[in-house]
This record gives structure tokens, sequence and C-alpha cells, in this order.
């Protein structure tokens, strides 16, 4: 069997995954008034898909998850802000992997999801104007909120592989 | 070094954050409001002299049911899924009422 393959069926599996996991959390009752403030379980994945796969490979993973994800989650005019949102995060995250050590994986979760606040803001920036802003502080703080546990879940996820020697990418520093 | 920056860079956005939330939930002190459609002004009234109503706004058909009561402003009703906008209740602080699918927003100016 080709390693190829099995890296194909992995990733497929993380999709699945991922958009298994978007789909259930749209039927949790939102916490807050506000637009934008949620979990983003999803993250858990594309965390996890930036620190054990190559960046492409996580690229077409997040991309399938949130095209499927509008389809299924029945809103696909909130794409803009999915897609927007979801590139900035994964390239903010991808940067900084070089300078954040697997072991400090949740700080990387935690700027990614603020960064994916930011992407979706700026994308509503252009769709209403200026007002959107108002709720950058607010996304701000649950992005920080949401992203430091969604990071600690895919950092508890990726040390239990390690630990079974199980880990993929056997060249990643790990302290 | 440079992990340690990225420690301290974390820490502040999250303290401005904080910061920014709590200068926007001050109670506003003006009592004049504002409702706006892609940065254009719709209408602009003081609640104060405002006598109670309920209003429609529509757009592409959908639309917004704007209710004044008592001096407060919210929105009453939507046309869209979500309602978002109507479980926001009543326009409090200078958070707008915003509401995505309608390019709809309601403030306190200044």
């Amino acid at each position: 069997m080709s390693d190829r393959l099995k890296r194909l069926a992995e990733l497929s599996i993380l999709t699945a995954l991922a958009l298994i996991i978007f789909v259930v959390e749209l039927q949790f009752p939102s916490i807050t008034p506000i637009a934008g403030v949620k979990l983003g379980l999803a993250n858990i994945i594309t965390v996890y898909g930036v620190y054990r796969y190559k960046a492409g490979e996580t690229a077409s993973v997040l991309l399938v998850r949130i095209l499927l994800g509008s389809l299924f989650g029945g809103n696909p005019s909130a794409i803009i802000y999915s897609l927007s949102g979801g590139a900035l995060c994964l390239s903010g995250m991808l940067l900084l992997k070089k300078i954040i050590p697997e072991n400090r994986l949740w700080v990387c979760s935690v700027l990614g999801a603020v960064l994916h606040n930011l992407g979706q803001t700026a994308a509503a920036y252009f769709v209403m104007g200026k007002a959107v802003f108002l709720y950058l502080p607010f996304l701000t703080v649950s992005g920080c909120v949401a992203g430091a546990i969604t990071g600690m879940c895919a950092q508890l996820v990726l040390m239990r592989f390690r630990k079974n020697g199980k880990g993929g990418n056997p060249n990643a520093k790990t302290k | 070094m440079r992990l340690r920056i990225v420690y301290l860079i974390t820490s502040l956005i999250f303290i401005a954050g904080l910061a920014g939330c709590f200068f926007i939930l001050r109670t506003s002190e003006t009592d004049t409001v504002e409702i706006i459609r892609d940065d254009e002004v719709l209408y602009r009234f003081d609640l104060k002299d405002s006598e109670d109503r309920i209003f429609k706004i529509e757009y592409n058909g959908s639309y917004n049911l704007i209710e004044i009561s008592g001096g407060r402003i919210r929105v009453r009703e939507a046309g869209c899924r979500d309602n978002t906008c109507v479980k926001m209740g009543w326009l409090q602080n200078s958070a707008a009422i915003v509401c995505l699918p309608n390019h709809l927003v309601i403030r306190f100016s200044g």
C-alpha cells in the first residue's frame, strides 16, 4: 500500500471528523447574542493538521470542510466569512508553527482564533461598512478563550499520538 | 526569545480586547440613534423625543421590524433565519445592533 494512499485516507477521515464536529456544533444554542461568538470546535482539526501535516494538506482539509460545512449548515451566504476567517487563521498558524513548539500548541491556536475573527470582521466590513468593528473587542476576547480550549484539545490529541509512537512527522521538534 | 515575544503579543491582544469590551459596554451618554445601511444613515432621531411606534424597514425582500418604546429601541422581528438582531434585545450601549443578512446597523451616534 503506497504511503500516498494512506495519507489520503487519513486526510479524508480528518475532513469527515471536522465536518461532523462543525455540524454538531451548529446545533448548540449560541451563548451570546453576538454573531460570530462560538467555540469553533472544528478548529481542533485545523490546529492538529497544522502541526502534523503539510501546509497544503491542512489547507485542503480546511477548504473542503468550509465548502461542505456551509452546504450542510444551510447558510451558504455565510461562506465569505468562513473563507476569509479560515484563510487568515491558517496562514497565521502556519507561520507561528515555526516559532511555537508543539508543547505550546495552544498559544498558536489562540492567535489563530483571533486571526480568524479578524478575517471575519474584515469580510463583514466589506459587506456592511465600518459599524462592524464595534464587535472586534468581543470577538477578540471570545477568540482567545475559544482558541485556548480548542488548542488544548488538539494538543492533548497530538501528545497522545506522540506518546504512542504514531506521531507522523518524526522530524518535528519537541522540547 | 522569539517565543517570549509571541507570548507577550498574545497577552497584549487579550488585554486590549478586554479593554475594548469595557470601553464599548459603557452606557451611552447620547440619546441620538442612527439606523444605518452600508455606511448610509437611513434614520436619525432622538429617542427621548420619539413617540412609541413600530415600523418596518425592507431590504431585498426581507425586513426588520423596529420598535421604539419608552425611549428604547430594538428589533422586534426580522425576516432572516438566525434572528440575531432580535435576540440582542434593546439597544443599551455603544455596541450596535447588527443584522448581517439585511445590512442593517442600529447604534447611538457619537
